[in-house]
């Protein structure tokens, strides 16, 4: 009887152990298991820095969405990202890919507009800010020297 | 043969005619943006209004130039966001004034000082009532500044109401420092500040 108890104390540990292991990899996977939960806006950079899907989408320095794709569509980035559904997002709203600071990660900056007009879901934000290409700076400073 | 093709070369340019994008009054975007720059490049390189007495005729040529292309009131809504409709009619011409004024300010003495830059018309982009016109302006080092000019029709014309340099949007920076003011103390301290920028 005493050996029985502890084989099923030892189950439940591995069970339990288990179940934790998979609640870790879908969080740090960023795995949605239920779907998004929020609905999908879509902007076109003529750069998207290299931002990858699961990236923070971010209002004010707070963390608001992810990121769902980056993907090529006529020679630009169409960045589609997912918005909480109770957070509207105005027509006139700027989006701009920013960098963690100098060298960090990239995240998508939203700044809310002041227009009347409220995105539907699936809308595009029309006013985009590419990420500032520090090279080609540099480089536009230094031959435009000579 | 020949004849036929004859015949056919006048029907084919009128049904190209007759098919073809509407050029309105307005032009198209890109006509729009050139119109004013060649105005203001002719104001700034026109050698009568180079002395110093005639500077302040100048400065006045060159807004009344800027102000038929600008839509002053989109831009001033566009930067304040959020702020903009907890403004009364009277505060909202009174921004609408001070950001004009601003943007003259910084900007005129670049433009004044203009010496032989050239414009290129690299794009245009129209989708609905919005367009953007992609323009690069040559200095005479070579060096090439892409600027993009976003336009959306008001009746028949194009207006600015917004420019990129370089790919930094100036609304997008005046509405970040305008909200942090707001934020931090309040309306009345922006509107102070703008004037007092204004009027130095």
């Amino acid at each position: 009887m005493k050996k029985f108890d502890l084989e099923l104390a030892v189950g439940f540990f591995l069970i339990i152990g288990i179940g934790c292991l998979g609640y870790l990899s879908v969080k740090l996977g960023g795995m949605d298991f239920l779907g998004s939960q929020g609905y999908e806006l879509e902007a076109f950079f003529s750069n998207s820095g290299g931002l990858k899907s699961g990236s923070a989408v971010v209002i004010a320095g707070v963390d608001v969405g992810r990121v769902k794709g980056v993907i090529l569509d006529n020679y630009e980035a169409r960045v589609s990202m997912d918005i909480p559904h109770d957070l509207k997002i105005q027509e006139d709203a700027i989006v701009s890919i920013k960098t963690r600071g100098l060298i960090g990660e990239k995240y998508v900056e939203i700044t809310p507009g002041g227009s009347e007009e409220i995105l539907k879901p699936g809308g595009r934000i029309r006013e985009t800010q590419s990420p500032i290409d520090l090279e080609e700076l540099i480089s536009n400073y230094v031959f435009g020297k000579i | 043969m020949t004849f036929r093709r004859l015949m056919m070369t006048p029907i084919f340019f009128f049904i190209l005619l007759f098919f073809s994008p509407v050029v309105s009054f307005g032009g198209t975007p890109t006509e729009s943006v050139k119109d004013t720059t060649d105005k203001i490049i002719a104001i700034v390189s026109d050698p009568v209004l180079k002395t110093p007495e005639k500077k302040e005729e100048k400065a006045r040529l060159i807004r009344a130039a800027v102000d038929e292309r600008f839509n002053w009131k989109e831009m001033s809504r566009r930067t304040l966001a959020r702020h903009w409709a907890k403004r009364t009619d009277q505060e909202k011409k009174e921004f609408i004034d001070l950001f004009g004024k601003l943007l003259e300010r910084t900007y005129l003495e670049r433009v004044e000082g203009y010496s032989g830059e050239k414009v290129l018309y690299i794009n245009e982009v129209v989708d609905g009532k919005y367009g953007i016109v992609s323009v690069k302006i040559v200095t005479e080092k070579d060096t090439e500044i892409s600027v993009r000019y976003k336009v959306k029709k008001k009746g028949e014309n194009w207006l600015v109401y917004d420019i990129s340099i370089e790919g930094v949007s100036l609304i997008n920076n005046y509405r970040k420092q305008f909200n942090s003011i707001i934020v931090r103390s309040s309306y009345k301290e922006l509107v102070g500040k703008l004037r007092e920028k204004v009027g130095k």
